[in-house]
């Protein structure tokens, strides 16, 4: 008998309305969503704008709770202290504290990770080398462009060393070689045993990084699998789950 | 625990560095300084002038530090997403809340020590310069130099912040807040011991003052998490208006600066009034926070 894999995330039925003041339901963003994220591998939940896929990260986190259904962060809920103890959380945008600097903004959630003092002046001083912001440690990030941000943001995810990283679009506002990088540290990151959740546009990105990705539509999930079962690039695949999603029309400006 | 300290140190920083916050500092104090000086010249009992001058700047200025720092920290956090970082760390809802007012009401503690301590020196000073003008009948040689020392004790710490910030980059609201509040609480210090520490019967009389601005801190707290920073003042201002008629609670200055022991009924009573309201009010901003998406 083979050992199943511990499952870190799991939901179960998971639905997410947003309603408006009167509680009328303005948009079902999830819609009945189950799916388990096992231990050591880097998962990845792709899908069209306004699929639901940072809404999912939401509940997991528990900053949103299900309308209906069931979310489980290393089997305990969402809302549980324990759980989040052990996560690190790079959200879509990178919300950051305009007026602390980069250095000052490492330590402060070295701080959240309750990180002895020592410990987390050693680990801001490593992040900042390993994301290539040392030169500007001590500006405030403020005035920081926004992949400067990101890599921010990346750093402050890792700061406590957690078992799950949950990544919203990791290399939103990223240049192709920082995109790259940051592929490459995920990659490392899951070598080294880390657990890792990312959502993703960049089909391409997605492909070479994740082991398994499930791919969402209007809340629902399509289609789930192996990327290395695919048979097709997952760009096609992809493309024939989502189908033809015209969010712009484009015929009237096209012609002439 | 440590977790929510990061949290109240990192906000107390924000509302100090807020420039708003030292501009209400410096009125407070300026009020403090020339409120009295005007009214010399007709009236007499000049530490009587002084002190409410100081009681009245405690109460404006710290109600208005109060309410807007208290919005700001809560309502930025909220608007700008960092609360979501926060709360994404192994932070209770709850707690974050308490933190961040915990926070507010340690920049208001330092505002508040500032106001003491300009409020002590100018007690004393009106005491021993009253003495001397109602002798030589020379008011302006007596109330000239304090003026000056009052003007320059809110001038300097710009001015030095200024220097800290253009040769060490330090950073100009933050360094002048403190380096204002140090100063005047110096000056205080300095007073009490020149003064035989009478003055600082004041003290007490400004802790109950206090108390109406942090009924007011935890309400605009608690009121920023679930309404916006507009509709959250005007709340504030809703409770003012209902604390108002009960103002005479708070404020205890006859008989607290009065020779004598001190009435510890009025204060007990004071505190009795305001630690409901304040803890209520926390009651209410944990309660939203649970419940906000
Ligand atoms: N706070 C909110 N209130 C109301 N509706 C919301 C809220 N957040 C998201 N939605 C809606 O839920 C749906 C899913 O949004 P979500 O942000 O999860 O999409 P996404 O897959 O992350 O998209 P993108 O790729 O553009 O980031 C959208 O229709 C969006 O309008
Ligand atoms: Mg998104």
């Amino acid at each position: 008998m083979t050992m199943e894999p511990e499952i870190v995330v799991s939901l179960n039925g998971v639905s997410k309305t947003f309603r408006d003041f009167w509680l009328r339901p303005t948009v079902v963003a999830v819609d009945a969503l189950s799916l388990g994220v096992r231990r050591g591998e880097v998962f990845g939940l792709l899908g069209p704008n306004g699929s639901g896929k940072s809404t999912t990260i939401k509940m997991i986190l528990g900053l949103l709770s299900p309308s209906a259904g069931e979310v489980r962060l290393f089997g305990l809920g969402p809302r549980s202290v324990a759980a989040r103890r052990r996560l690190g959380y790079l959200p879509e945008l990178s919300y950051l504290h305009p007026f602390l600097t980069a250095a000052e903004t490492l330590r402060y959630y070295a701080g959240l990770c309750s990180l002895p003092r020592r410990e987390a002046s050693r680990r801001t001083r490593e992040l900042l080398a390993m994301v290539g912001l040392e030169e500007v440690a001590n500006r405030p990030v403020g005035g920081f462009s926004k992949g400067m941000a990101r890599r921010v943001a990346l750093a402050s995810a890792l700061v406590g060393r957690p078992e799950l990283l949950v990544l919203d679009e990791p290399t939103s506002g990223l240049d192709p070689i920082s995109t790259k990088e940051v592929k490459t540290l995920v990659k490392a990151l899951a070598r080294g045993g880390m657990t890792v959740l990312t959502t993703s546009h960049m089909l391409a990105d997605a492909e070479d990084i994740c082991d398994r990705v499930m791919i969402l539509n209007h809340g629902k999930s399509v289609a789930e699998g192996r990327v290395a079962e695919l048979g097709t690039s997952l760009e096609e695949f992809f493309l024939a789950k989502v189908g033809d999603v015209q969010d712009f029309a484009l015929a009237p400006f096209l012609k002439g | 625990m440590k977790p929510y300290v990061s949290i109240t140190l990192a906000t107390a920083l924000e509302v100090a560095s807020s420039p708003l916050s030292l501009l209400v500092m410096l009125a407070a104090m300026a009020l403090e300084v020339f409120a009295p000086v005007f009214h010399y010249h007709q009236f007499g009992d000049p530490t009587r002038m002084a002190r409410d001058a100081a009681l009245s700047a405690l109460f404006t200025c710290g109600a208005v530090f109060a309410v807007f720092g208290a919005i700001r920290a809560v309502r930025r956090e909220i608007e700008t997403g960092t609360q979501e970082m926060a709360l994404a760390h192994a932070v209770a809802r709850g707690g974050f809340f308490l933190a961040k007012a915990a926070g507010v009401a340690v920049a208001f503690a330092v505002f508040a020590a500032a106001v003491s301590g300009t409020a002590v020196t100018m007690f004393t000073g009106a005491a021993i310069g009253g003495a001397i003008a109602e002798q030589t009948a020379q008011l302006a040689r007596v109330y000239g130099p304090c003026v000056a020392a009052g003007v320059a004790a809110i001038v300097l710490p710009l001015v030095l912040a200024a220097a800290l910030n253009r040769f060490f980059r330090f950073r100009f609201v933050l360094t002048a807040f403190f380096i204002a509040a140090g100063v005047s609480v110096a000056g205080g210090a300095v007073s009490a011991a020149l003064s035989g520490g009478d003055c600082l019967r004041l003290v007490p009389a400004v802790v109950l003052v206090a108390c109406p601005a942090l009924v007011l801190l935890s309400a605009a707290a608690a009121f920023a998490v679930r309404f916006r920073a507009n509709a959250a003042a005007a709340l504030c201002g809703v409770v003012l208006a209902a604390m108002l008629p009960a103002m005479d609670v708070y404020y205890r200055a006859e008989s607290l600066s009065r020779g004598g022991s001190i009435p510890l009924g009025d204060v007990a009573l004071a505190f009795a009034a305001a630690l409901p309201a304040v803890a209520g009010f926390l009651i209410f901003g944990i309660h939203f926070s649970l419940n906000r998406e």
